[in-house]
């Protein structure tokens, strides 16, 4: 594993013996967080001439509040069996999953300037073997929620406490494994499984509700049994206060539906489908940056 | 004494519990499948039930792999490889996850329950995908020590366990070697190499074939991959003629695995595969039927052999 942590970064804090989040950061400093995640990523995508630019920064703030104040881990010790778990289900987000391991000192920013390069250590859908931080090989869409079960279910056979969290597109949520995992988490009782479903409205073609409709969602979870918080996925402090509802035990599982914006940040990518893997070029890369170097 | 080789599987995973407590069997509804009630009344944790829902069940296998356990998946070889072709392929092989597949009732097992249940793929897809070990037993000790070596082993691998009752053919000192296949007779006319149960149909043959003046070289292959040709080699230099016999699509299973070490090779060696021919479904018919049909009896592996070297 290569582990090398900026020199730039805030260190992180660690409590003597208890995992806890390494940053715990205020929600102004996890917004600036996601600004300069979505500036790599745009950078990125741009620099490397393909990348699913929408799906990237639709999901960065969901990381950022995730990698900044939620999961507990340690930066210098990834795999300690007590961490949190996360697994990016929706892997084609992968380039807002290594800039936010970037930006949290996980990933050598460098390796950002290798994805999609020949043999990098940042290809083009995560790969456990290959980064750190990367807790599972994901892509082929409708696999993480269930590897999420079996996690959430390992920590309640050996007693632990991690909590593992599992983020879902909602497009995904078409491929019928989903459902399966679903029954089977609420089945299990495993309330220390979170599920976010990134609720950006779009998938590769067009609109969710216009190719299968996903409405009514908090129903359809209800009704396999979950405890479902809806949120703005776009704002840390209302999503780190529907994360930190389900940390009661209550035997069922949870969703939070994270309503986003596709492309969020980037005014011209922003909810238009075309952005699901189209990368910005030229004028756009310098229009994306000043657009987010605004406060 | 015969044993049905499901149940050497499930002695061996009770032997193992004792000591290690990180085993734990996944099932798909398949309880009874894989014949698991002994285990399941010992240690009722240990077994997790998640419905009819193969591709879940890898999923949640993967997970508990990631989570420290060793899971062992226990369904049907049709299902498993069929229903949960991609979880396999990413959560096991890619993602090389501590799991172990039991893929059971493979070949035309299920019988009159017809193609939906018939496995004749299942060697060719899990050959085509890499990172995980092949394995097919073929009497109650083999399957134990295949059993043991699976769960000692760091990494995914596929086992194909029959439902078949039978004798050990292995002698007391016989230890599983992978990689390695096992000469069970020796004669300098034919070779011939069978996949899994399917041995004990040959060395029934056998007897008839040695009054009939023909000497064969008999082969099981327990390991499919990894597989060290070597054995197979020096048979098929000796005899200069192979006969292969499974219960699989004569594509991409034992008769494609032999033919390519003829070929990389450079042999002069006649290969007849004795199989479902490439391209055709097993009708719904009883076992016993489909095996006569297909020339995997007795009777039709010495006819088979007469005709192959034009006796």
């Amino acid at each position: 594993m290569i582990i090398c942590i900026n020199k730039k970064m805030k260190k992180p804090n660690y409590m003597a013996d208890f995992m806890t989040n390494p940053f715990n950061l205020s929600f102004p400093e996890i917004e600036e967080r996601s600004r300069r995640i979505r500036k790599n990523i745009i950078r990125m995508n741009s620099r490397a001439g393909a990348g699913h630019t929408g799906a990237d920064l639709s999901e960065t703030d969901i990381l950022a509040t995730l990698y900044f104040h939620i999961l507990r881990y340690r930066v210098d010790d990834l795999n300690n069996s007590d961490r949190d778990r996360f697994i990016l289900s929706k892997g084609h987000g992968v380039g807002g999953y290594y800039c936010t391991l970037a930006e949290a000192g996980i990933l050598n920013e460098s390796l950002l300037d290798d994805y999609l390069k020949k043999d990098s250590h940042t290809p083009g859908h995560p790969v456990r073997q290959k980064t750190p931080g990367i807790e599972f090989n994901t892509g082929a869409l409708g696999h993480g929620f269930s590897v999420s079960v079996g996690l959430a279910l390992a920590a309640k056979k050996s007693r632990r406490d991690y909590i593992t969290y599992v983020l879902l597109g909602d497009g995904e949520l078409e491929e019928g494994s989903n459902w399966e995992a679903a029954m089977s988490a609420a089945h299990f009782k495993l309330d220390n499984l979170v599920a976010i479903v990134d609720r950006n409205g779009l998938q590769l073609g067009d609109r969710t509700e216009d190719i299968m409709s996903l409405e009514p969602l908090s129903d359809k979870f209800k009704s396999f049994g979950f405890e479902v918080t809806a949120a703005n996925g776009n704002n840390p402090e209302e999503l780190a206060m529907a994360i930190k509802s389900t940390l009661t035990r209550s035997g069922k599982p949870h969703v939070i539906i994270a309503n986003t914006i596709k492309g969020k940040g980037v005014s011209f990518i922003e909810d238009k489908p075309k952005w699901h893997h189209k990368v910005p070029v030229g004028d756009e890369v310098y229009s994306a940056i000043k657009e987010l170097g605004k406060k | 004494m015969k044993e049905e080789i499901r149940d050497s599987f499930v002695k061996e995973l009770q032997e193992i519990k004792k000591s290690n407590d990180q085993l734990i069997v996944l099932v798909s509804d398949s309880t009874s499948t894989c014949r698991i009630n002994p285990f399941l009344l010992e240690n009722p944790d240990s077994v997790v039930n998640v419905g009819i829902a193969e591709q879940n069940m890898i999923g949640i296998a993967a997970g508990l792999s990631l989570g420290g356990f060793i899971p062992v998946t226990a369904n049907a070889a049709c299902f498993l490889l069929g229903r949960s072709n991609e979880q396999v392929k990413v959560d096991i092989c890619y993602a090389q996850t501590n799991v172990k597949l039991v893929g059971l009732n493979p070949g035309f097992a299920y019988g009159s329950l017809g193609p939906t249940h018939h496995s004749l793929d299942d060697i060719s897809t899990i050959l085509a995908f890499g990172g995980i070990d092949i394995f097919v037993p073929s009497d109650p000790e083999e399957t134990r020590q295949i059993t043991k070596y699976a769960i000692n082993k760091d990494g995914p691998v596929y086992i194909r366990l029959d439902s078949f009752s039978a004798e050990n053919i292995h002698g007391d000192s016989y230890s599983f070697q992978p990689g390695k296949s096992v000469v069970l007779r020796e004669g300098a006319d034919i070779t011939l190499i069978a996949l899994g149960t399917m041995i004990h149909e040959v060395l029934a043959a056998e007897e008839e074939l040695k009054k009939t003046g023909i000497q064969a070289d008999i082969l099981s292959v327990p390991s499919i991959r990894p597989l060290d040709p070597e054995v197979i080699i020096r048979s098929l230099k000796k005899t200069g003629s192979v006969i292969t016999l499974e219960e699989h699509s004569t594509h991409g299973g034992l008769g494609s695995i032999v033919g390519d070490i003829i070929l990389e090779n450079q042999l002069t060696c006649g290969i007849k595969k004795i199989g479902v021919p490439a391209g055709e479904f097993a009708e719904a018919s009883p076992r016993s039927d489909l095996k006569e049909y297909y020339n995997l009896h007795k009777e039709g592996i010495i006819k088979s052999t007469l005709d192959f070297l034009n006796r």
